[in-house]
């Protein structure tokens, strides 16, 4: 880990505050009293019923039921703020200024296991709440505060309805696909209506996960000992089984101007799943006939976040990965604040870059992904 | 939590003994004293058959933001062994007030 005394001197960089920085992640806090006026009946009344319930960390029963947080192994006293939550916009543009963020790109809390419920209209009628609730009350590009809606797995076409509700909305810059839990994996025809809405509106779709302990793979990790182990794997796995799947069922050609971005798993496996399926691509291309490229091609052209950024002895290992997957103009930073393993820019920042590249990484990738302009404005409406 | 000569340093006293970090986590940047545990830590070692022991009691605090361990009286980071905080010597006065002592800046010879 190198600290900041250990820094080798280099070339003088801007500091952050000056640098255009845009958060590809972060997470605002839903709970089931905000969502109240939002969400259709009889759902709303089932809401209500729950909104004195106290919470458990990411873990309200008939909201967003499911162990994701040491629940399953012994409590320890600590001041780590594991259950760090943003209630409001003018807190995020607050504590999003003080780690130099310009943009920052909206995520749920609780909806991040929406998969995990079990009753379809349910979890479409929540979704929709929340999508409703995050334009309402926090996208904002004054802010600079750009929200992504949530595409709710269990109704593809309930799901791409909601994507043509908001295809034109200005602080509306992308579609959340939640991977925790979800069965099946992301690849599976069943969500083509998804992508189809997604490509025409011009919207992205962003893969995000967290950890739950799930009788689907690969969230059948109760046998791990701890919640290291669990979380080890959880949003590792998650991306990459999504990733094999989407690849090996062709969505990549079949939505070829669909822009996809992995979210909170780091960069180091990129490397790792491209040369894997480029291997595979020898000997098993008749799985794959639909693709006319081998597997790397395409996930080249998809971008990832930052976070958790790995932190090896020398940073310029992570130079290195990025190297090894093409990444310099895909990967975008990703603070995940204000959750337990956020990254502070300055880790980041601790990578032996050029200024071209630390620009492109910061802020310039995010703005071509996203397709908005230095201020947060979409550039195709 | 004290601010001296523009640095926040975080006084500890443990058992009638003072000791005072630095506010500020190698590892990335956060406000490592601001905590407000000071707890223990687990350890596990061949020579107790791999139980699990709580040790350190009431000298560890643990940084909000990312969760790492640092034993107040070494500075020592639980998980890097490499990594210690530097003290500051911290002491109580005649009149009874509470001194934290800055080193003073070394002139390198040239």
């Amino acid at each position: 880990m190198a600290t900041i005394s250990e820094q080798p001197a280099a070339q003088p960089r801007e500091p952050l505050s000056d640098l255009l920085i845009v958060d590809a992640d972060v997470h605002v806090h839903e709970s089931p009293a905000a969502l109240v006026p939002y969400c259709d009946m009889p759902w709303r009344v089932a809401l209500e019923n729950i909104s004195g319930v106290r919470e458990t960390y990411l873990d309200i029963p008939s909201f967003s039921p499911g162990v994701s947080d040491g629940s399953y192994q012994a409590k320890f006293p600590t001041a780590h703020e594991g259950a760090r939550m943003v209630h409001s916009p003018e807190q995020m543009r607050e504590e999003l200024d003080e780690i130099h963020v310009d943009l920052g790109i909206l995520f749920p809390d609780h909806l991040l296991k929406l998969p995990v419920l079990t009753q379809t209209e349910y979890a479409a009628a929540l979704a929709r709440a929340y999508n409703a609730w995050l334009v309402d009350r926090w996208a904002s590009v004054e802010h600079g505060l750009l929200g992504c809606i949530i595409a709710c797995n269990h109704d593809p076409d309930e799901a791409a309805r909601e994507i043509e509700r908001y295809a034109r909305h200005p602080a509306i810059v992308g579609v959340y696909l939640p991977c925790a839990g979800i069965d099946p994996l992301w690849g599976h025809r069943r969500y083509d209506p998804i992508y189809a809405a997604a490509e025409a509106a011009d919207l992205p779709v962003l893969l995000h996960s967290v950890t739950v302990t799930h009788p689907v793979f690969p969230f059948n990790n109760h046998g791990f000992d701890t919640e290291m182990g669990r979380h080890t794997c959880s949003h590792t796995f998650s991306i990459m089984a999504n990733v094999v799947h989407m690849v090996t069922t062709g969505v990549p050609v079949r939505f070829p101007t669909l822009r996809i971005a992995l979210a909170e798993a780091g960069v180091s496996w990129m490397p790792f799943i491209m040369q894997r399926l480029d291997k595979e691509y020898l000997e098993r291309r008749r799985d794959v006939p639909f693709l006319t490229e081998r597997p790397s091609h395409y996930l080249k052209q998809w971008y990832v976040a930052s976070q958790p950024i790995e932190e090896p002895e020398d940073m310029a290992d992570v130079a290195r990965f990025i190297d090894l997957f093409d990444g310099w103009d895909t990967t975008m930073f990703a603070s995940d604040w204000p959750h337990h393993d956020f990254d502070h820019p300055s880790k980041l920042d601790q990578v032996p870059m050029t200024p071209e590249q630390r620009r492109m990484i910061f802020g310039e990738n995010a703005l071509r992904f996203f397709n908005i302009d230095a201020r947060g404005r979409r550039l195709a409406l | 939590m004290v601010e001296v000569a523009g640095r926040e340093i975080g006084v500890f006293n443990i058992r009638g003994e003072l000791y005072g970090l630095p506010n500020i986590c190698p590892h990335q940047t956060g406000p490592v004293c601001s905590g407000r545990v000071v707890t223990g830590s687990l350890r596990s070692t061949e020579s107790t058959g791999w139980k699990t022991e709580w040790v350190h009691a009431g000298e560890v605090i643990v940084c909000p933001w990312h969760g790492l361990e640092y034993h107040v009286p070494t500075g020592q980071c639980l998980a890097y062994p490499h990594i210690r905080l530097r003290r500051y010597a911290v002491d109580v006065d005649d009149g009874g007030n509470v001194a934290v002592r800055l080193p003073t800046r070394r002139v390198r010879s040239a």
